[in-house]
């Protein structure tokens, strides 16, 4: 095994943890599982694409705004359509995403077509050289914007007045009500931070690989598996399986093939909700 | 209003077998074009009531439809191409197969509680469709081609959806008006409840599971017949999840007759209609899902008997309330207190 191969899976492995802190921040805090993640992610690409494709930005100063973007799409969205639903019955959120999913499959292909996409950048296919290990240089970056965002949203959970009403609505939403903390609120905060958080994902997937409308799926299931291998509550933990993801996808590619690397994170993913459904590092956010 | 155990009457089990009886009949008579729609939607009525047996009665909300569609249309095509067995044992083989597959997951599955198993169906759907596409014997990402000879086809693959349609109405009927369909609904409502009254929460979950796996992989190998060539984009796609997931919940999710109109409503109002529009297909699609889900989580089919019910009046003389349970399909008992005047 070379350090090649883990060094990439560890990198890769950022990106995964980014998209899973999304999930895990949704399903942390209001008990949703939201199955338009995938989307939330690949629409920030997409949005990025408008100012990177089209007027030739570089992605990186592109990022911030398509983050804006999505957190501005998906506030609406918990506020009006999901948080009312997640009073009524079990099931009914969690289909509601499903159709949201497709929708949102259905608007980027009547808007940006079928066919791949990228984001160009100067750096999306350079290589670097560290201590002897040849690395991608978007992934490194990837991987150092992801542990920036991981850090900012564990000094925002523990730090802030804000997180501290998140962390109270997110173990006794009622109590929090009783308190005057606008529950509806925070949920479509988290809701929009997690969009953000996806969309950031989303712009360094779009510059590490391309796209299509339906690039969506394989990475909601590879931030699932992250939140199943992570638990709920814990960002380092999220970083951690994250990393793990990766190294496991890295290694297991330069085995037994390319065609794999998905398989592996599913099977995986299942694995862990199986023998240990609560995760490894689990935590409440309030603990 | 206290519901109460629903008696097994022996009119929609005579409707069910005389329709069955009739529709066989119909596959002599038809022409082709009609045959072939005919075999469509009933595949996606059998399909689509399998999910409501396992998410609708039993509470456990399968994105996985998929997987099983996928384990018996690929169990039946590889058994025709490579053994060289006739189709009646292929046609046989399919819901075996899809069976053991449930019953090799379901230790894990059914450890899942709530959106957790939704997901990790979802995961095997997935898991499944990227599996096939790395399987060189089973034709890999370009699929298999069936040998047309050795296949039904027309008349006679009508006449095998026919069968595999009534038998999961038959299976919905049994969770609807049974003993054991009390059990399950008792667990979907509250299973600790329904656990402390004696019901063997694991064994019913797993007697939901396995049959509705069976029907779906029966389903599978019909498609399978039907599409000839099959691929892990055709029979594996996450699409065959989406539309039992949407057909039911439009319908009605754990009625009997509710999957049956939103077949007739999804099919009809949307897929046919729209087939040259694949992208407006799909919005629609999601906001349908979305917008039933929001304003009107019943489904169609409890909506229209409401309808009709308050249109009609309260019957003379029986003396009867009018949300009372009747002959009507309108709602599903709640198990746990029916479960408890039963033991009581």
């Amino acid at each position: 095994m070379s350090l090649d191969v883990l060094a990439a899976g560890i990198l890769a492995g950022g990106l995964y943890a980014l998209i899973g802190l999304g999930i895990s921040l949704v399903f942390g805090v209001l008990g949703l599982m939201n199955l338009a993640h995938g989307e939330l992610v690949i629409g920030g690409a997409y949005l990025a694409s408008l100012l990177v494709v089209d007027a030739g930005w570089d992605p990186l100063a592109a990022l911030p705004l398509a983050m804006a973007g999505m957190a501005l799409i998906a506030y609406p969205l918990q506020r009006y359509l999901l948080t009312p639903l997640l009073r009524g019955s079990k099931s009914a959120p969690l289909v509601a995403t499903f159709g949201l999913s497709l929708l949102a499959q259905a608007l980027f292909q009547a808007a940006f077509g079928t066919h791949p996409k990228a984001l160009p950048a100067s750096y999306a296919d350079t290589g670097l050289s560290v201590l002897g290990v040849r690395v991608q240089t978007v992934y490194v970056i990837a991987f150092g914007l992801t542990v920036v965002l991981c850090a900012g949203t564990h000094l925002i959970l523990t730090r802030t007045r804000a997180g501290s009403a998140l962390r109270a609505a997110s173990a006794d939403p009622d109590t929090a009500a009783v308190l005057g903390i606008d529950v509806d609120r925070v949920y479509a905060m988290t809701f929009a931070g997690a969009a953000a958080l996806a969309a950031a994902g989303g712009v360094l997937t779009g510059v590490a690989q391309s796209f299509t409308p339906s690039s969506g799926l394989p990475l909601l299931l590879t931030g699932f598996a992250v939140m199943a291998l992570a638990g709920i509550g814990s960002v380092g933990g999220v970083l951690a399986a994250g990393v793990a993801l990766g190294v496991l996808q890295s290694v297991s590619v330069s085995l037994f093939g390319g065609g794999w690397r998905d398989v592996v994170v599913y099977l995986a993913f299942f694995l862990v909700l199986a023998v240990r459904p609560q995760g490894l590092f689990r935590k409440a956010y309030a603990g | 209003m206290t519901p109460t155990p629903t008696p097994r009457r022996w009119w929609p089990a005579a409707a069910l077998l005389l329709s069955t009886v009739v529709c066989f009949a119909l596959g002599g008579v038809l022409d082709h074009g009609t045959l072939d729609l005919g075999v469509t939607l009933l595949c996606y009525l059998a399909i689509a009531q399998a999910w409501n047996i396992l998410a609708g009665f039993g509470g456990l909300v399968s994105l996985g439809s998929a997987a099983f569609v996928a384990t018996g249309g690929y169990a039946a095509a590889l058994l025709l191409v490579h053994t060289g067995l006739s189709w009646p044992l292929a046609v046989a083989a399919a819901p075996v197969v899809a069976m053991l597959l449930a019953l090799l997951l379901s230790a894990a599955l059914l450890r899942l509680r709530g959106d957790y198993f939704s997901v990790g169906t979802l995961a095997i759907a997935i898991a499944l469709q990227a599996l096939i596409r790395n399987w060189d014997w089973a034709g890999g990402a370009s699929g298999v081609t069936l040998p047309v000879d050795a296949v039904p086809s027309g008349g006679n693959l009508f006449q095998l959806a026919v069968i595999v349609a009534a038998l999961a109405m038959a299976l919905t009927l049994h969770a609807r008006h049974s003993a054991f369909g009390i059990r399950l609904a008792a667990i979907r409502d509250n299973e600790p409840a329904a656990a402390g009254l004696g019901v063997a929460v694991r064994r019913h979950q797993l007697a939901a599971l396995l049959p509705s796996s069976a029907i779906t992989g029966l389903a599978g190998a019909v498609i399978a017949f039907q599409f000839v060539v099959i691929s892990p984009d055709g029979v594996a796609s996450v699409s065959w999840s989406l539309n039992a997931v949407l057909m039911t919940v439009v319908g009605g999710t754990g009625t009997v007759l509710g999957p049956l109109l939103g077949v007739a409503v999804v099919y009809y109002g949307l897929t046919r209609e729209l087939q040259s529009e694949q992208t407006l297909s799909l919005v629609i699609e999601g906001v349908l899902l979305i917008a039933i889900v929001r304003f009107a989580p019943q489904g169609v089919w409890p909506l229209l008997c409401r309808t009709a019910r308050r249109l009609l009046g309260p019957r003379p003389g029986t003396g009867r309330p009018v949300t009372g349970r009747g002959d009507e399909d309108e709602t599903v008992p709640s198990g746990t207190e029916t479960l408890a005047m039963d033991v009581a």
